[in-house]
């Protein structure tokens, strides 16, 4: 029993209830379904109050969204930087690789303003054209008669002789690399003083050292210099080196095969040599 | 209070105590643990972990109204049902129906649930759940005409798994609380 403002009444029995309420469900269902503006208003209401609850249940899932972010972020961050730390590496060594260039490079422009090469005075130039067959070996560089270039000229890189000048024009000179079949160098091996001449065979890569007897003191590996007889070029420069040494009993001569030291193949720049006047040397180029 | 079990036989109906009423803080602890319930269960989750979500409103439904059927009953369901369809956006009515139902049978049968052991208690409770669950899948298959799905009994059965779970972490709460 229960009381209401004073009137004694029987509680209602749970399926009374459930019964009342069932009802309720079935008539809110029916008006939901019918759109009824009263039950959507309803709906509305319960909405905004829930609202809160659906934010807080959000939340979480906001955060650990937010953190798996700046975690990827982190681990992306992470490995730009061991790739830029990577990166900073190689470029340290490229940048101290460039340092010991530059080192050369000054020691090079030492040896181009200073006498280098006793007796004899250098100068740059430029190569404009390489002209390479089997029966003619040039180089075409762009110092000419107006830069005082003569025909008979050495001309050298850091590496070794490279060739003479052939014939020179007003802005241009050609060059007679030492791997041309015409070309003729009179040397002597480094190791023994052995007298040759080195010759051009037409490969950029190969020369030859004919008329050594069999008995002649040569092994690979020997390197030959210029001797400077004939006066065309400075003694003492590297020329070649001897790569085979084949001896046929047939022939008189051995078969000597040599690679050239310059660098013919490389670079944009070679060497002019100028004798200097007090040597005398200048006028004398005709081997 | 048990003692009015023996003559007012069917609790929530005479068995009232008003001499005994709730705190407001206990009814705020009531309140927060189905608002738990329910945030629990609109919480965004994955498809696959969707299935096996329990049913938390019900089960804390079924906890209260085991342990004060004179306080929470059909009424408190039927309200917690009609939340639950504007969270849910489901047809107005259709959980508060459920949920009145759910809460009638907990009441019809809460003696019983008590006595029982835990795992039987575990299946009991996820029967009553699923018969309320019928009701809204049979209401959504009337309204939408969509039949019902097998993947529809998946949360039934989290509910037996998590029930013995929940009771106690419940039991705990109302013990504190000194709910009773």
């Amino acid at each position: 029993m229960g009381t209401f403002l004073g009137w004694s009444f029987k509680r209602p029995s749970n399926l009374a209830k459930l019964i009342l309420f069932a009802c309720a469900s079935v008539a809110l269902m029916v008006a939901d379904a019918h759109h009824d503006r009263g039950v959507h208003a309803v709906r509305g209401t319960i909405l905004r109050a829930g609202h809160p609850l659906q934010e807080l249940a959000a939340l979480p899932f906001g955060l650990v969204r937010d953190g798996k972010r700046d975690l990827r972020l982190n681990s992306r961050l992470r490995q730009e930087n061991a790739r830029l730390r990577a990166r900073v590496r190689r470029l340290e060594i490229r940048a101290s690789r460039l340092a010991a260039l530059r080192l050369e490079v000054k020691h090079l422009t030492a040896l181009l303003h200073g006498s280098a090469i006793p007796g004899y005075r250098a100068g740059l130039a430029r190569i404009l054209d390489v002209g390479s067959g089997p029966f003619k070996q040039n180089l075409t560089l762009n110092e000419g008669k107006n830069d005082h270039v003569f025909v008979g000229q050495a001309v050298i890189d850091a590496h070794g002789v490279v060739g003479q000048v052939v014939s020179v024009n007003r802005d241009t000179s050609e060059v007679m690399l030492i791997t041309d079949p015409d070309s003729g160098i009179p040397v002597i091996s480094e190791r023994n003083g052995l007298r040759a001449i080195v010759f051009g065979t037409g490969s950029l890569h190969r020369v030859k050292i004919p008329y050594l007897t069999v008995t002649a003191d040569i092994r690979p590996g020997d390197v030959f210099v210029s001797s400077g007889l004939g006066g065309i070029y400075p003694p003492g420069y590297p020329v070649a080196r001897v790569t085979k040494v084949t001896s046929n009993p047939n022939l008189a001569f051995l078969n000597i095969r040599a690679v050239p030291l310059a660098h013919l193949t490389y670079h944009t720049h070679v060497l002019l040599l100028w004798p200097r006047r007090h040597t005398g040397a200048r006028g004398a180029h005709h081997g | 209070m048990y003692c009015c079990y023996g003559h007012g036989g069917i609790p929530g109906r005479g068995a009232r105590i008003m001499d005994n009423p709730l705190t407001l803080q206990q009814r705020l602890l009531i309140l927060l643990s189905f608002v738990t319930a329910m945030m629990l269960a609109v919480i965004p989750l994955p498809d696959s972990v969707r299935l096996l979500r329990p049913d938390w409103v019900s089960l804390v439904l079924v906890y209260w109204c085991m342990a004060v059927p004179e306080r929470i009953g059909i009424g408190s369901g039927w309200v917690l049902g009609l939340f639950l369809d504007v969270l849910y956006g489901s047809l107005l009515g259709e959980q508060a129906l459920a949920k009145a139902l759910l809460a009638f049978l907990a009441l019809h049968f809460t003696l019983r649930l008590r006595m029982f052991p835990r795992s039987q208690q575990a299946l009991a409770v996820g029967t009553l759940i699923a018969i309320s669950d019928l009701v809204v899948i049979m209401i959504k298959s009337l309204v939408h005409g969509t039949p019902p799905l097998w993947r529809d009994t998946a949360p039934m059965i989290a509910n037996v798994i998590v029930w013995p779970v929940l009771f106690t972490i419940l039991r705990e709460v109302r013990r504190r609380a000194k709910i009773s």
